[in-house]
């Protein structure tokens, strides 16, 4: 995981110590205790440095944790005024009972229905219009980048009532795939920005030597260009998925409040809200929910320096 | 470019533009047209609202009490606080790191990208609990270095703690982003040139500020935008942490102090559970967090290459 940046800065670290060790050489004809004091005040600042990174991995790890055996841990021993940071019984219990007596399992369906539909009609629909975008020259072209740019900032929430009406319209209000069409709405122009991005990227070359091998552009775009995109195509539709798995206010506002047509955060919002909810089935939820997603997300870490970073956000 | 006709042009376009139209385009004009009349839950079945010109707008931005400018500037404060703060803590976390002695890399960047991994209402939803008076951890903390049974802040139940907790759960989102970003950028940077200017005497803090820093600037810019634009529009770190309170005024209709702009429309719309709900003030609303937002945006152009991008 993450190997390449790492083994990058390794080597640059060996050879800046071999330049530093050069420097106090240098200096070093110049009276010991000097050399000495620097080398003192050198070593404390790098003390200092483990110090405050000590700090923020406790600041970062610490919540992590105390979730992860809060899940452990019985009913009771949360309800306590003290800090307690083992559980003194540990037990799967939590993950039994949300599992088995909650609808969690629905609420994941629920959250990997809408996320996947929606990246898929996004996906689908951005593709092509970002392949134009990239490489077609048309009147109109640069006005509707800078509007799809704006678009990207627009939240559905602002148009929560346009889309009440088209659910209605559609017959799809209170429904899991009413409320992936309106994650669609704003996959669909992230996608066209960030897929566009990457067609840049492609030299335009691929497309011509095709032509005269005697292929049709569709041909070239099914066969070359798509597979060739397959990885900004990927980060395009992890973020897309990870943006809906996320999303809270619209899924409130659209589903049914009925308990089984909940989306994840939703259900888990619900199950806090309840005053009477042990927290301990709410921490093993938050667990079953956040490590497949953290997972995923350190497993995939440099793909998405290469496949998101060459999109919309160039540096 | 590739010469291609028209029709080919079209058909690659059209399935894109035409949903964008349907979901994208159409809910924007449709809420704008909104904004321009008096439609609410009495008037919708028999159809008898109408156009009443920019009145709603006279409303929202005056008979409110100011409500709408109070929300905007509050949440204006807590964008600028938050950014300012986690981008630098990224950039120290990141030059910590990135330091040529500093063994262990690979360990501190992961553990401490983590929290950037977990689900923002899992984030919000594990704060709240570490800020409960009673049973939150941060809170037993207090209590075990104070020795004092009693002691404890409340955190979510007044103005100042509350906006600090969104604060702080902000930042440990946020944070990580900002370190990604920086040791990107900072492994870009040559060790000869650094170490050229050490040769030249030139101080730590001088490395920093003349070396460094310009050559962050590219990478960092875009990234505080972004973050700027992303942190307006937060939702669930606020609202599933204080949702959007505590509400101190006595008046339930008052924005509490952490009801920044996405909160206090989603609660506008949910009109306290309310029957009557006016939907014309809502989409006013929404229309001028449009322009707000859409005004960040247009700023943002300036400092990507955006700009040159549609041009090429």
């Amino acid at each position: 995981m993450n190997e390449q940046p790492v083994s990058a800065a390794s080597i640059k670290a060996v050879t800046a110590t071999g330049t530093a060790t050069k420097t106090v050489a240098i200096t070093g004809e110049r009276a010991g205790v000097a050399s000495l004091f620097r080398r003192f005040r050198k070593n404390s600042s790098l003390a200092g440095i483990y110090v405050f990174l000590g700090l923020m991995t406790i600041f970062a790890l610490f919540p992590l944790y105390y979730v992860l055996q809060a899940s452990f841990n019985a009913t009771q021993a949360l309800i306590t005024t003290n800090l307690q940071l083992v559980p003194t019984h540990p037990t799967l219990a939590n993950y039994q009972y949300v599992i088995q007596q909650e609808p969690f399992l629905r609420w994941l369906l629920n959250s990997i229905i809408a996320c996947g539909v929606a990246t898929l009609i996004a996906l689908i629909c951005a593709t092509s219009g970002a392949y134009a975008l990239a490489r077609f020259r048309f009147r109109g072209r640069q006005v509707s980048l800078l509007f799809l740019f704006a678009l990207q900032t627009f939240p559905g929430l602002l148009a929560i009532y346009a889309y009440y009406d088209i659910l209605t319209l559609l017959h799809l209000d209170g429904t899991i795939i009413g409320l992936s069409l309106v994650y669609a709405a704003g996959n669909i122009v992230f996608g066209v920005w960030n897929i566009k991005g990457y067609f840049d990227t492609l030299p335009i070359e691929l497309e011509e030597a095709a032509r005269v091998d005697g292929a049709s552009y569709f041909t070239t775009f099914m066969r070359i260009i798509l597979p060739l995109a397959a990885p900004a195509l990927a980060a395009s539709a992890l973020f897309m998925f990870i943006g809906g798995w996320n999303e809270f206010v619209l899924a409130k506002l659209i589903l049914n409040p009925d308990n089984n047509s909940l989306t994840v955060p939703v259900g888990l919002f619900q199950l806090q809200q309840d005053q009477y909810t042990p927290w301990g089935y709410f921490a093993a939820a938050s667990v079953l929910v956040s490590l497949p997603l953290m997972a995923l997300f350190l497993y995939l870490q440099r793909f998405f320096r290469s496949g998101l970073t060459i999109g919309s956000v160039k540096g | 470019m590739l010469r291609v006709s028209r029709m080919t042009i079209a058909a690659y376009l059209l399935p894109t533009f035409l949903v964008i139209a349907l979901i994208d385009l159409y809910p924007i004009f449709y809420t704008f047209n909104l904004s321009f009349t008096n439609k609410s839950t009495f008037n919708t079945l028999d159809n008898s609202y109408h156009y009443i010109g920019v009145k709603n707008y006279q409303y929202v931005l005056q008979q409110t009490g100011g409500d709408f400018v109070q929300v905007l500037l509050i949440t204006a404060f807590y964008v600028v606080v938050c950014v300012a703060l986690f981008a630098f803590l990224g950039l120290i976390t990141a030059m910590a790191v990135n330091h040529p002695r500093v063994r262990g890399k690979g360990f501190w960047g992961n553990a401490l990208i983590l929290p950037w991994t977990v689900p923002t209402f899992v984030t919000a939803l594990i704060w709240k609990f570490l800020y409960n008076y009673n049973f939150g951890p941060l809170n037993q903390i207090i209590r075990l270095v104070t020795h004092n049974a009693s002691a404890g802040i409340l955190w979510l139940d007044q103005p100042t703690p509350a906006f600090i907790a969104v604060v702080i759960a902000n930042i440990w989102m946020s944070y990580p982003f900002f370190m990604v970003i920086s040791l990107g950028a900072l492994q870009s940077i040559p060790a000869d040139l650094l170490e050229a200017a050490q040769v030249d005497g030139a101080s730590g803090w001088q490395r920093f500020r003349y070396i460094m820093l310009p050559l962050l600037r590219p990478a960092l810019l875009p990234a505080t935008i972004l973050s700027a634009i992303t942190t307006f529009q937060m939702f669930n770190t606020v609202y599933l942490i204080t949702a959007g309170g505590p509400f101190t005024s006595g008046n339930i209709n008052n924005p509490g102090a952490t009801e920044f702009l996405m909160v206090y429309m989603f609660d506008r719309i949910q009109n306290n559970g309310n029957f009557f709900v006016n939907y014309g003030h809502i989409a006013t609303v929404a229309v001028l967090v449009f322009i707000v937002l859409f005004a960040l945006t247009m700023m943002s152009l300036r400092f990507t290459n955006l700009a040159r991008e549609t041009k090429r």
